[in-house]
């Protein structure tokens, strides 16, 4: 009883020669069992032939833990046609996966950034405004001056106003004429004539 | 006759609300109204050391995310760094009379073998951590001599897990710890040197482990109790996704994590349960088949 | 806005985009609430977890865990609130309020949500405790 010292010597080392074949790993993610199948997303990092089995299986996998697990893998992977594949999921049902997959997008920026020219212009404004999201939580010089092309170009209001709010937390006070612009093409919306009413003041005395 | 405090640079109520949003996305760390002093000296210190001219410069540099200097200045700045002894033993307070007696009451059901209690400590750096939780176990845990209790620690850096096994510690590090405590546990080397008895060295298992490495990580397993306390902080998303889903594989189904006092698993992941305990927040991994 | 026993209402506003919940928020304090807010699921759960909420105002999309995801762990033994919960989207299918529901909110609203609006059904929450 008491304090007790496991009896083995530190398992470490052994434990990564012992490492899963590759072979065995692709198997495991699509094990009946939910936690092997968790285990392998994370285990295939590093497998590059990997990338087509992770994507298939997300697009079929119904536990969110296993989801974010194969994400969490696929986010090491910023390139085009990972980014590709998983922008179809913005348009998808399940909300539990497209907020997933705009948080791996947003980490994703090089690719991401890549296919914005399409993603502004997706005849589903769902998906824009998921494009906004993408955006707004994206560490990259470039996510801004997207923000402000779907300010001025889009025509749906509530894809508007989800830029406007990603753009927000870095606005300068040269943005206000642009806050002011939507406001005049959306003059019904109470939701946007409270955002520029509110912040068009404060950008004057920002970064002094 | 008084010198009035000049208020200094301070940061516009508009600043502080975007930079508080900011940290927070980050890292977690939520600062109330009340630190706002303290936050904006720690804001002017770095800006200052950063070369920037003022906030504006600074604080798009750090949202651009390519400064990771400049991000580790500034946590380094409005954290606290420093280990020692007991340090936010609240925690441990929640471990004795919250999470233990959950631990236990989980044990022998399916999934959940008898056995030993499995604690780890990660980051232990030079093991303060470690060897807290083993004092006030041995101490304080009326069911210490019923049940076996594993305290292990781990880091990344080898050098300080060297020092974690000499386990000689000055008086600043040993400032909260009991004075009887020390007398019974540490023999004194000289006036502001003590070390740590063989006892309890030996009781604890130190490995060097990378928490973002998740075949090494494969090792750590079937912990109870996790204290993954102000390093997550330190992560980028990628590398803080990681980690989360390798603490995650190193508990048990059930299991506990502790993160430090102002962190939260909200900016990271969504793979753990919160649970509120009446000192705060502890993760839980959800129960169900492993 | 008085809860039976004599104390203020608070409510629980849960948006990732700041904006909105500042407005959210703003509206919420002119109909007499006390307003908390969080800025994604998770925050929410952990902020009702140390908080006993009248209201949840609750988005849809939002990072880490979306509104649905939210709403569902609200009401489960997690939380386990029975207040009112009042889902807020930009989308206005039917399968989303079918959706907003079965997760366990009382009523589903499509942004922009007016002033009037949002204060009524919240008046009107707290008084009745029923969906409509």
């Amino acid at each position: 009883m008491g304090l007790v010292r496991r009896d083995t010597s530190p398992q470490v080392g052994k434990e990564r020669s012992q490492a899963p074949a590759y072979d065995l790993l692709e198997r495991h993610l699509n094990s009946p069992d939910p936690e092997l199948r968790r285990e392998a997303a994370l285990e295939l990092d590093g497998w590059d032939e990997a990338v087509p089995a992770l994507l298939g299986r997300l697009d079929v996998e119904s536990e969110p833990a296993v989801c974010d697990a194969i994400l969490t893998t696929l986010v090491g992977y910023d390139t085009g046609p990972v980014a590709a594949r998983l922008v179809g999921h913005l348009a998808g049902e399940d909300t539990g996966l497209r907020i997933a997959v705009a948080d791996a997008l947003a980490a994703m920026p090089e690719s991401t950034l890549s296919l914005l020219p399409d993603l502004l212009v997706d005849p589903d404004h769902d998906v824009r405004i998921m494009t906004a999201m993408v955006l707004a939580n994206m560490r990259h010089p470039e996510a801004e001056s997207w923000l402000v092309a779907m300010v001025r170009g889009d025509a749906h209001p509530n894809v508007v106003t989800a830029a406007i709010d990603a753009l927000l937390p870095s606005a300068r006070a040269e943005h206000a004429p642009l806050l002011q612009e939507a406001m005049r093409r959306f003059p019904d919306d109470p939701f946007l004539r409270f955002v520029v009413e509110t912040t068009v003041p404060r950008l004057a005395g920002t970064y002094r | 006759m008084t010198i009035p405090m000049v208020a200094g640079a301070g940061l516009s109520d508009l600043d502080f609300e975007k930079f508080r949003e900011y940290f927070y996305k980050r890292t977690g760390i939520q600062f109330t109204a009340a630190k706002r002093y303290f936050v904006d000296r720690r804001i002017d210190a770095c800006i200052q050391s950063s070369g920037h001219r003022n906030f504006g410069g600074w604080f798009a540099a750090l949202r651009l995310g390519d400064r990771t200097d400049l991000l580790q200045d500034l946590i380094n700045q409005l954290t606290v760094n420093e280990t020692y002894f007991l340090r936010e033993d609240y925690q441990f307070d929640s471990l004795l009379s919250e999470v233990l007696p959950r631990v236990l009451a989980g044990r022998g059901r399916p999934g959940r073998p008898a056995g030993p209690v499995k604690i780890l400590s990660l980051p232990c750096s030079t093991g303060e951590e470690p060897y807290s939780i083993a004092l006030r176990l041995l101490e304080e845990w009326d069911q210490i001599d019923h049940v076996d209790v594993e305290i292990h620690g781990a880091d990344i850096d080898s050098a300080v897990l060297d020092r974690a096994r000499l386990a000689v510690y000055g008086n600043r590090s040993l400032q909260r710890v009991p004075k009887p405590w020390l007398a019974k546990y540490f023999t004194r080397i000289d006036e502001d040197r003590y070390q740590l008895d063989g006892g309890i060295r030996d009781a604890v298992t130190l490995a060097q482990v990378n928490v973002c490495d998740t075949p090494a990580m494969r090792a750590v397993q079937d912990f109870d109790v996790i204290f993954c306390r102000n390093v997550l902080i330190y992560f980028d998303e990628l590398s803080s996704r990681r980690a989360a889903e390798n603490l995650y594989g190193a508990l048990r189904a059930g299991g506990f994590l502790f993160l430090g006092h102002s962190e939260s698993m909200s900016r990271i992941s969504p793979i753990f349960t919160p649970v509120r305990l009446p000192e705060g927040l502890v993760y839980q991994r959800p129960t169900g088949a492993k | 806005m008085t809860m039976e026993d004599g104390t203020t209402a608070t409510a629980l506003v849960v948006d990732d985009a700041a904006t909105v919940r500042l407005y959210h928020s703003s509206l919420l304090r002119e109909a007499g609430f006390d307003v908390e807010e969080a800025a994604n699921g998770l925050e929410a759960v952990e902020a009702a977890l140390g908080t006993v909420f009248d209201l949840f105002v609750v988005d849809v999309n939002m990072p880490k865990m979306d509104g649905y995801a939210c709403v569902e762990t609200l009401r489960s033994d997690t939380v386990g609130t029975g207040a009112p919960i009042l889902m807020v989207s930009t989308e206005d299918r039917p399968e989303d309020a079918d959706r907003a529901y079965r997760a366990g909110a009382n009523l589903y609203l499509v942004k922009p949500v007016s002033a009037k609006r949002l204060a009524r059904v919240a008046t009107m929450l707290i008084a009745k405790g029923v969906p409509e």
